[in-house]
Order: C-alpha cells, then structure tokens, then sequence
C-alpha cells in the first residue's frame, strides 16, 4: 500500500518527504535517512473501531450538542469565512479537540496529511502544519536527517500556511478564518516570548488588544498621567477582561498573538526584507485577491499597501532568492504577475494558461499550486562549488492536475519570467510538489507525483483503494544541455512496519485521496446570492 | 435588529407564487421610478430586504480589482475631470504598465472620495452630510442590495428636485462588502472622516468575528485614513459602545477625541439625529453612546 509523497522540503543536504501525516528524510543521492511517524494512536484504532466511534460520539454529544451538529460544525470550518453560508456559524463555534481515543474516518479531512513544511534559515529547526487537526509541529533537526519532535500546538483555526521570521524566533500562521497568529518556534517556559513580543507590540503606544494569553498591559495606574491615558489604560483592560473570557472558553493554552487579519481566507504567508530599509514585512495572499504588505513585529498594525490586480483567487506566493523586492503569485488566474512588493507595483504578467495549452488545447483555466524559486549555483570543472552565482533565478511551477513542471527563468536585470521548458510527467501523472538539489556535477529536480493520477477521467467515482503499484511517488529529472530530463533513479522509502500504517487497516480511497491532495481549484468563487 | 424576525414570519406566510408577484411588483415599481427620470421620493417599502447579510459569504459583489481601476464617473457625473490625456498615460505607466488595462481606465474626477458611511442603510447620514460638506465627495457603503437601490434612487431623486440648487451632486452610494473590500475602492490615506453608524450588534461572543469593528478591521481603517482622520461611531447598544471604544481605544493607530471636540464637532449633531437607526432610537426614547478616534501618525519603523 503506498500512498505518494505528496510535500519536500530540502534542508542542508537533507531531503524531507512528507507522506500522509509522516516526514521521511533522505541524504543527497536520495538514500532513505530516518522517519517521523504521525502518532497511530491519536489517528486510529485497528480493532473496536465501531465501539470507540460510537463511544466518541456519545462523549461529543454532551460536549457540543449532537454528531450531526458537530459534523456541521466541521464542515462550515473547512469551507472558511468566504465560502457559503454556514461559514459564520464556523467563525466561532466551539472547536473540536483532537481525539484521544480511536477514531472512525467519516470525513476524508479526518486523515492526517502534512500540509506544509518550513524550515528555519539556520536548518536547525523543521515546521510541519497538519490541515485536519489544525496542529503546527516544531521539530529539532541534528543536521543529518533526524527529527526530534519539539512541540505540537493545535490553532484555533486550521492553518493554511506558515511562515518563520528572518530571526527564526517566531512562527507566524496564516488560517482559514483570515487571522495570522505569532507563536514562538521555541516555547519558552516563563512567557520570555510573549513578554517580549506584546512588549514591543505595543511600545508604539500604549497598548494593542491584539496580544493575548500572557499578555499584559503595559502601563499601569502608576505610570498613567494623563485622563486620556488612563482611559485609555481601563479601556484597553476591558478588551483584555473580554479576551481572556473568550479564550478561556476555546483558546489555546500556548503563547500566542493575534499580528493581524483579512475578513477573507488567507490562502498564503510570507516575510520579506525590504531592500530599501532593511526591514521585514508580513506578506499574506487571500482567496479574494488581495496581496497584503503589514509591518512585521512589533508593528503589524501597520499595513503598508496592497499589491492588487489579481481577477480571481491567489494560491501561492514567492519571493526568489537574491530578488528580495520581487514577488511572484499565482492562483486562478491565466498568469503569473510579477510585483515589487515595496512599491505595490506590478511589473509583469506571465501567460501560463497559454503554456498549459501547449500540452492541452482545450484547457480553459488553471489553479497554480506551487511557486519555486531557487538560484542555480555555478559548478566549476572541477567540481567545487563556486561561490559565484549565476545570473538568473530558476522558477518552477505546478499547476493543479496538470502533468508537468513549467520551468521559467528570471534574469537578474529583468523583471519577466522567461518561459524556459515546460517538463512533461512520465505516465502523465500529476505533480504535487518540487524541490531543487544543488548537487554536483549538475543538479537535480525532485519532484512528488501522484501515481494514482495516471488516466485523467475515470479515477473520480472509482472507490478502488489508492495505487498498490510500484509507481514510484518521488521523481528526479536530471540537467542535460539545459534541459531538464526523467531519470531512472529509484527512491526506495522505507517499508511501512506492518500494524503500525494506518494506510493498511484503513485504506484510503482513490477518491479520498484526490478530495486531500487537489483543494485549489474550490477556492475559485461561484456566484452565490441571497437574493 | 428586530425587523429580522418580522421579516422570517412574512417569509414563510408567503406561498412561492405570492413572493414572486411581490418581488415582480417592487421590481416593476423600481423600474418605473428609473424610468421616468422621476423627482418622486423612492418609498422604503418597494426595497424590503432581510436585516442581515453575512459578510463571511461570496455575495455577487462587483468591485475593482485596484482603485485605480474604479470609475467614479457614473456616480459624480458633475465631478468628471476634463481629460488630459498625458496625465492619464503617467498613471498607467505608474500604477499598472500593461497593455490591457489602458482599455478598461476609467474616467477621473476632480477631486477623490474623502468621506465614507460604511453601511451607510437608507442614507439618512448621506442626505443630510451633503449639504454640511458641500466641498467633499461622500459615499455610502452598504452590503443589502435592495437597501443600497433605495438610496441610488433616494439620491437620483433628491439631485432631480434640487437641480437648480445643485444639491446633492457630492453623495453617492455603492454596494460593498466593506469589511472585506475597502482597499479595492480607496487608496491609503485617501479618506478624511468614516462614519459607522448604529453597526448591527451581534451580541453573541461567536458572532462577534462579524461584528464591524476589530482588532485587526481597525488596521484596514487606519490604513484608508489619513494621519488626523477621523473615525466616528454612533450605538444605541451599550456593550457594542464599549467593544468599539475599547478596540479603537487599544489599536495603537488611534487614540480618543475628547468630549470637547467631539461636541464642537457639527458631523457629530447630525449623526446623532438624521440616520434612520438614530430616529428610530429617539422615537423609542433610547440612549445614544456616541465616540470619536483620531488616526495617529505611524510610528517610525524601527
Ligand atoms: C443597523 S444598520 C444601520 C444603518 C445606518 N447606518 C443607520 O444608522 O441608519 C447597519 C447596516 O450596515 C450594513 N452592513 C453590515 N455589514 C456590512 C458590510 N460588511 N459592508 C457594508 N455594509 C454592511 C447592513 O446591511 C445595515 O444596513
């Protein structure tokens, strides 16, 4: 039974391949390094399943009314605050605490998948968002391939992507609700995080309510003077008092601040470095086409601008490397735009409809999945590295069911992605996710595919467990006269230890798993009116 | 706020067949009115509508893709700049270097929105701002489309009757989600005052996420406001006063406007009684708590 790697993350030499809720290492020839398994405990229960669902249920009637009601609950908090009706429902309704005990698979989001991983920039450190229990998880990295898992902190709402800030302290998440939470990487035992973070928050004045938990007010009745200020002062205790009453009810109990929120869904996070001041910012993308620029901490309150001009939703973001006032999105549109995001101007658009049309003349819209954006590194005839780079930006591109890689290049003096090679999938099989390897004497493109993806129409209604071939899910496409090629590499992942998948006492179906790996396209919007 | 259940049992009194004449007649009425040019006085109850859209959902919502992008034009048709066409080529070049979307630059005014009443109702804030701001372009926002067609009607009337005086030439309306579009429709710092006038109150804690004023809302206002703008509230609820005072109160990009000028301050008399929340709360004999906050200057990025 093999489900595909369907997320890489490359850190150091060290490849990270996410498999339903599990992270697998492997070193640069792709040789299988060690695994982090997501907890089989929490994810299911081989025997008494009926039992211990039917026990579940009964132990989640009394806590937030009946199943039905509670399954409603779930679903209005996956479709987020801009989809359909039931959404405000979901804003604040009570959360479902993960379980402890067995758990029936009734909805396919129940299924542990990693959504995302991130890691910091010294590589120490591998961040992994779960989508189905809202949970971020912090992992210590030695370097060689191996995860100690850190800490596991479950949102008050499902996280839709992460990003780290430049000084690694602060994981900043972006969810479904349109909210970006700031929680330290390290939780720090007495608050230190907190204290200094809503500290600096609100040095600007007197106080934000965004800060929550150990958040506390910054002047007191000794240090006020004035009428205003102490207005001021009892008024911002008051939002705390209210606050703390909600979190209370249906918080978390970890060091958290609200930094800032869209109305709409936030579909992508990302920190930039302004080239003109040094300084970072916080860059979220939402379903309702707004890039927004904000300061990062101490001051996100401040929002800087917009870069705006997308007709439909954006997916994905990316600042290349060694471009760090370039930003490049995608989502529903036809193109690809190219932004200086410190200035809020675009500076281009890409065709890729028309690309993907080469491959499919009868496409008639994309949903852009992936943005990769990486810096070829010179190899010189001897081999070594050297330290020159070269003069352009390699950007890779998925596009959601579309079988191939659309490879663009950015020139240093330019500000218009060159469509470079469009690389088709061997047995047309959909990419979920790329990752470059700086490896010498040429690199390599590593790409997860989706084996199941083979024929295009007649997998929707099919209710066949997942892919049993050999189909492997990791792909490498080697550099030969500047074109990208399939190789024959085999990547030998590790067996799952018998008992312990939860793939074999719960097969996943086709069907499922489509419904987990392909979310994009619904964040396009359909008309719906009250009238 | 009560109309809501009013309007529930109104709804399922209905058979299907009565509520499509129903809405058949408000629509020939609306048409009607449109059509001849007329200076009669739309009347509420051809615009009847449900009390509450929620802002979470995908409503049929026309709105630009940049400000630059919107055409005020067909609102303030008194207010269109004379086009010179080498001002325009700049702007483009600007704001938005592509070919495609010289074709779709609408026309510009003579001067930019700078007064906006977000769910603004039945225009009773707008009506009587445009005579006390005679010199400033004001908008009304509102989320209900009914309601949003009533005023369009209200203003097209009012403009008509006053031809000669020319009134009522600086009011317009839109139908907007505000909480999620404001930066759409206006630049940052385009603004001067924003007026948000009896807000709905979703008393519920789970509701408050909708409520119109938040933490994180109130960054979007600073942001539309320039520096010494003024935001101004208005409620006859006494927990949605404190919830608004406290959340304006605690953004560090406002602070208070005290009691003095608040009360110097002519835009405050007339919220206090010409929106239709407003006299409908006088007439009840209810308390209005009233609040006013100054857009700070940012802070220096540190
Ligand atoms: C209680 S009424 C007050 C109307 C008016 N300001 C007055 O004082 O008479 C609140 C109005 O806000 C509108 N509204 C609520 N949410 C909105 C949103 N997100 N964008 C625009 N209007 C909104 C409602 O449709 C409603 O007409």
């Amino acid at each position: 039974m093999s489900l595909p790697y369907h997320i890489l993350k490359v850190c150091g030499g060290v490849v990270f391949a996410a498999r339903a809720g599990s992270i697998y290492s492997f070193n640069s020839d792709l040789e299988y390094i060690s695994a982090w398994e997501y907890p089989v405990k929490q994810q299911q229960q081989t025997k008494g399943q009926e039992a211990s669902a039917t026990e579940q249920q009964k132990e989640s009637s009394a806590a937030d009314g009946p199943p039905t009601k509670r399954r409603k609950v779930e679903s209005s908090q996956e479709a987020a605050p801009s989809n359909g009706s039931g959404d405000a429902e979901g804003a604040g309704a009570p959360e479902t605490k993960p379980k402890k005990k067995g758990k029936s698979y009734t909805t396919p989001t129940d299924r542990a998948f990693v959504q995302g991983l991130y890691s910091t920039t010294d590589g120490r450190h591998l961040v992994a968002i779960t989508g189905s229990d809202k949970t971020i998880r912090v992992f210590e990295h030695d370097g060689a391939g191996n995860l100690r898992l850190l800490s596991e902190r479950q949102m008050p709402k499902r996280p839709c992507d992460i990003a780290i800030t430049p000084d690694n302290r602060t994981i900043l998440s972006a969810d479904k609700f349109g909210d970006v939470y700031g929680l330290p990487l390290i939780e720090s035992e007495d608050g230190q995080w907190s204290k200094e973070t809503s500290a600096a928050q609100q040095k600007s004045r007197s106080a934000t309510p965004a800060a929550s938990q150990a958040y506390k007010p910054q002047a007191n009745e000794f240090t006020v003077h004035t009428v205003r200020n102490r207005k001021a002062l009892e008024n911002q205790k008051l939002v705390l008092e209210q606050r703390a009453k909600e979190e209370k009810a249906e918080g978390p109990q970890f060091e958290h601040i609200l930094l800032l929120g869209h109305v709409s869904m936030l579909t992508a996070i990302a920190v930039g470095t302004s080239p003109k001041n040094n300084k970072p910012y916080i860059i979220t993308a939402d379903r309702d086409e707004h890039i927004r620029i904000t300061r990062s901490i101490p001051q996100t309150h401040v929002i800087e601008g917009f870069c705006l001009g997308h007709d439909e939703f954006i997916s994905t973001i990316c600042i290349p490397p060694l471009r760090p006032d370039l930003l490049i999105s995608g989502g529903g549109d036809d193109e690809l735009y190219v932004w200086n995001w410190v200035s809020n101007q675009r500076l281009s658009k890409t065709d890729l409809l028309k690309e993907a049309q080469k491959l499919a003349p009868e496409m008639a819209k994309l949903a852009v999945t992936r943005i990769f954006a990486t810096r070829p590194k010179q190899i010189n005839k001897k081999g070594d590295e050297n330290n020159k780079s070269d003069d352009h930006t390699l950007v890779f591109v998925i596009c959601e069911r579309i079988p191939a890689i659309f490879c663009f290049q950015l020139k240093d003096s330019e500000t218009t992605l060159q469509h470079a090679q469009t690389i088709p999938l061997p047995n047309g099989n959909n990419p979920l996710d790329v990752e470059y390897l700086h490896s010498s004497p040429s690199p390599r493109l590593l790409v997860a595919v989706d084996p199941n993806s083979i024929t295009t129409s007649s997998t929707e209604n099919t209710t066949e467990p997942a892919a049993t071939t050999t189909t492997p899910s990791l792909r490498v496409f080697s550099l030969e006269q500047g074109q990208w090629h399939p190789t024959e590499q085999v990547i030998k992942g590790p067996e799952p230890s018998t008992g312990s998948s939860p793939e074999e006492s719960n097969p996943i179906t086709v069907q499922e798993l489509q419904k987990i790996l392909y979310t994009t396209e619904s964040l396009r919007k359909t008309a719906t009116d009250f009238e | 706020m009560g109309r809501s259940k009013h309007n529930k049992r109104e709804a399922t009194a209905d058979t299907a067949g009565d509520k499509k004449n129903k809405r058949q007649k408000r629509e020939d009425y609306r048409t009607a009115l449109r059509e001849n040019g007329s200076t009669e006085l739309p009347r509420k109850k051809h615009y009847r509508q449900r009390a509450h859209a929620n802002p979470f959902s995908d409503h049929k919502l026309i709105y630009p893709p940049h400000p630059e992008l919107m055409n005020w034009s067909s609102m303030y048709p008194h207010y269109v700049a004379e086009e010179g066409p080498a001002d325009q080529a700049q702007t483009d070049a600007e704001v938005l270097p592509d070919r495609d979307s010289e074709v779709l630059k609408p026309k510009k005014l003579t001067q930019d929105v700078e007064v906006a009443d977000i769910g603004c109702g039945f225009g009773g804030l707008l009506v009587a701002l445009a005579p006390a701001l005679p010199d400033k372009l004001i908008l009304g926002l509102e989320i209900r489309v009914s309601v949003t067609q009533f005023v369009e009607d209200r203003i097209k009337a009012l403009r008509a009757q006053n031809e000669e005086q020319k009134l009522y030439r600086n009011i317009a309306v839109l139908r907007a989600n505000t909480m999620k579009f404001m930066p759409n429709f206006f630049t940052k710092g385009q603004l001067s005052k924003i007026f948000i006038c009896f807000p709905d109150p979703h008393f519920k804690a789970r509701k408050h996420k909708q409520r119109i004023v938040s933490t994180t809302l109130n960054s979007e206002y600073a942001y539309v406001l320039q520096p010494s703008g003024i935001v101004y509230t208005i409620t006859d609820v006494p927990d949605l006063h404190e919830w608004m005072v406290g959340h304006f109160e605690a953004h560090p990009s406002f602070e208070r406007v005290s009691e003095e000028e608040q009360e110097a301050d002519p835009c405050v008399t007339i919220m206090r009684t010409e929106t239709e929340e407003g006299k409908k709360v006088e007439r009840n004999q209810g308390k209005k708590y009233v609040a006013l906050y100054r857009r700070l200057e940012d802070p220096p990025h540190e």
